[in-house]
């Protein structure tokens, strides 16, 4: 395989809080790949946001604080990077494409104006016409009609959607090496969610950015994602190609996250829900976190007093679970009792 | 921006209109302008009916408010109630002394409160944080007069110290103020104090506005896009944040602006200022409704003017109130 274009090794963010400090990413380590993209799903709370605005410093500090690891973009770690070095790096190298596009962009500025702050920032010479002719350029690749017209209009008279293409408009401006999409497509209709998926998909080939898509739908994940990184509890659970995660899950809440939901191309006659609810960061479950939730741990001893490691199974495949050579017979009762079949196409 | 200039131009008329209704309605029920010459023995019955047939004070009510309507733009709020003289004169001289008060006050002081506010904002729970928290909080509880006394004393003091007169404590211009650039720079020396007096209270109260929206600002989704985008920190305050945040803070500032002038009335007394407060409170003595009447609408004028401002500076601002 090639070398990886971003690396992050043993990542820990903590947040102060009342109640004490909250590890919300506790040794997370994930590769991306040149073109790839890396799909990053859990619940809320599992710290997969947190993860990626450590990538970019951009974690509010305090009462944030990037306590270790190492962030390597081509080799060059940018943890140890001052603010300005590392306002060179975002939205240049690393792009980001938010959650919720209605409040992402500033209401007070134009459209255009907002795309040629990303363009000007990295660019100072470009001058007012050219950064505009690539503006509108960007508009009209990510599907804007009438580019030229809506380049001088403001936020509030763009639909969902359109604000959506404009923000990934921005983020791949500057070409990234580096896309990141934190969960792009969950505030925005269904019928609009395949649309930005597209353009996405678009966008990436456009720059052949490495691209980390955060969500937490796994039928974004099978439509997008070459592989797949689980997360739970600000630790990584396992990892894979997507075709691996969805057909031979080596985690029990992986194959919770499967057999809790529809997919076509999957025949679920009955759901399975995770029992309980997403664990509290400030007082985590002993042992293996996901413990009080699993069904294959049965409450053995070892679930509940020694933290799994994150086990190399295969290369790039990853399982943090003490009785991962189960799990084969652990799919296999879950297909019997929901009548799915996790063998199909993604 | 056109449009929504003009329409919010045509509806103050409107209130314009009612003002005069409201003012001359509340001063009518006030009582009889005259009842209180009957008791002076020098001033006969029938030379109080000759002023009472004169400005038609038996004449039914809207009668008389149409008569006083319409002296507005003829006659400039026509003349005092016993004597022929023209009330706008006067008034226009308070009118302007007072807004060489009021205005560089308000405007030095919202300059002051937002960058108090930005700087206490970015710099949350600093020692600079606490000690503008501090301090706004003396300036607002702080009586405007008492302060303006504080200040006279100090004056004095340092005067009898030293021997030198820092600052006039009243008047508005020396016995001598001379012309042109001379006038000005002694208006501006006398004006220095009253100035301060004003402006605590508005740094106070508006600083206090312009942190707290300064605050939801900077922890917006879109000051974070700006922030992913590499924009330089300093550019985001200036650029993305200041601009939002002003917002309610220029509306806080205008609406507040007929409350200043009004209250103005108490620091021109302090420093024996020739103002709108000055001269309301000695009419207010004589008990002629006459220059009462044309003081209020005065004053309404004033406030609907900026509410007016305060709606074009807010539509200019904030794109999303322009088509409504």
């Amino acid at each position: 395989m090639t070398e990886p274009l971003l690396s992050i090794r043993d990542l820990v963010t903590e947040f102060a809080t009342p109640d004490g400090v909250v590890h919300a990413v506790d040794g997370v380590s994930y590769d991306v790949y040149p073109g790839e993209t890396l799909g990053v799903v859990g619940e809320s709370g599992s710290g997969k946001s947190v993860t990626v605005m450590s990538i970019l410093g951009l974690i509010p500090q305090p009462p944030g604080r990037v306590a270790n690891g190492e962030v390597l973009l081509e080799g060059r770690d940018l943890l140890t990077l001052s603010e300005r070095e590392m306002r060179l790096v975002r939205g240049k190298e690393i792009a980001m494409i938010f959650q919720d596009p209605m409040t992402s962009l500033n209401p007070v500025l134009t459209v255009g104006d907002q795309l040629s702050e990303a363009i000007v920032t990295h660019d100072a010479d470009i001058g007012e016409d050219a950064a505009r002719e690539r503006v509108v350029g960007l508009l009209e690749l990510v599907g804007v009609p009438n580019a030229d017209d809506r380049f001088d209009q403001y936020p509030h008279e763009y639909s969902g959607g359109m604000r959506q293409r404009a923000m990934i408009a921005m983020a791949i401006a500057n070409q990234p090496k580096v896309l990141i999409a934190d969960e792009p497509t969950t505030a925005l209709d269904v019928t609009i969610q395949a649309q930005v998926l597209e353009v996405l998909q678009k966008a990436q080939d456009e720059t052949n950015a490495g691209t980390i898509l955060i969500t937490h739908d796994l039928g974004v994940i099978a439509e997008m994602a070459d592989r797949v990184v689980v997360m739970y509890g600000g630790r990584v659970v396992e990892s894979g190609t997507a075709e691996e995660i969805f057909h031979s899950p080596k985690h029990p809440y992986t194959l919770g996250l499967l057999s809790s939901l529809t997919r076509p191309n999957v025949d679920l006659e009955r759901l399975e829900p995770i029992p309980g609810q997403p664990p509290s960061l400030i007082n985590l479950p002993s042992g293996c976190s996901f413990h009080p939730r699993c069904h294959l741990g049965q409450g053995r001893a070892v679930c509940r007093s020694e933290v799994p490691p994150l086990l190399e199974l295969g290369v790039g495949r990853r399982s943090a679970c003490h009785f991962h050579e189960e799990m084969s017979q652990e799919v296999a009762r879950v297909e019997q009792e929901t009548g799915a079949h996790f063998d199909g196409e993604l | 921006m056109l449009t929504y200039a003009l329409r919010r131009f045509l509806i103050s008329i409107p209130i314009i209109i009612l003002a005069t209704f409201l003012i001359f309605g509340a001063i009518s029920l006030s009582g009889d302008p005259l009842q209180d010459l009957r008791q002076q023995p020098n001033i006969t019955a029938e030379q109080i009916d000759r002023v009472r047939e004169l400005r038609g004070l038996d004449e039914p009510f809207p009668v008389q408010y149409w008569r006083w309507i319409q002296q507005i733009p003829t006659s400039g709020f026509g003349e005092y109630l016993l004597s022929p003289r023209p009330i706008w004169p006067d008034l226009q001289r308070v009118l302007l002394n007072t807004l060489q008060l009021v205005l560089p006050a308000e405007i030095i002081a919202f300059i002051i409160a937002v960058a108090l506010g930005v700087v206490s904002a970015k710099r949350q729970y600093s020692v600079f944080d606490y000690t503008t928290t501090t301090l706004s909080f003396f300036g607002y509880s702080m009586p405007a007069f008492w302060f303006a006394l504080l200040l006279q004393v100090a004056v004095v003091q340092i005067f009898f110290i030293t021997g030198v007169r820092i600052f006039p404590i009243a008047n508005l211009s020396s016995a001598n103020p001379g012309t042109g650039l001379a006038f000005f720079l002694d208006r501006v020396h006398h004006l220095i104090l009253p100035i301060a007096s004003l402006a605590i209270f508005s740094v106070a109260s508006y600083s206090r506005y312009m942190r707290a929206s300064m605050l939801e600002v900077i922890h917006s989704d879109y000051v974070r896009t700006a922030r992913a985008k590499g924009v330089s920190e300093r550019r985001i305050t200036i650029k993305h944040s200041m601009r939002n945040a002003l917002i309610p803070t220029i509306t806080v500032a205008a609406l507040s602006f007929g409350n200043v002038v009004s209250g103005a009335i108490v620091i021109e007394t302090v420093f024996g200022l020739d103002g709108m407060g000055r001269y309301f409170i000695a009419q207010l003595g004589r008990r002629d409704p006459y220059p009462i009447m044309a003081w209020l609408f005065v004053i309404a004028v004033v406030i609907v003017v900026f509410n007016l401002l305060a709606d074009l500076i807010y539509g200019y601002l904030d794109p999303r109130i322009r088509y409504d």
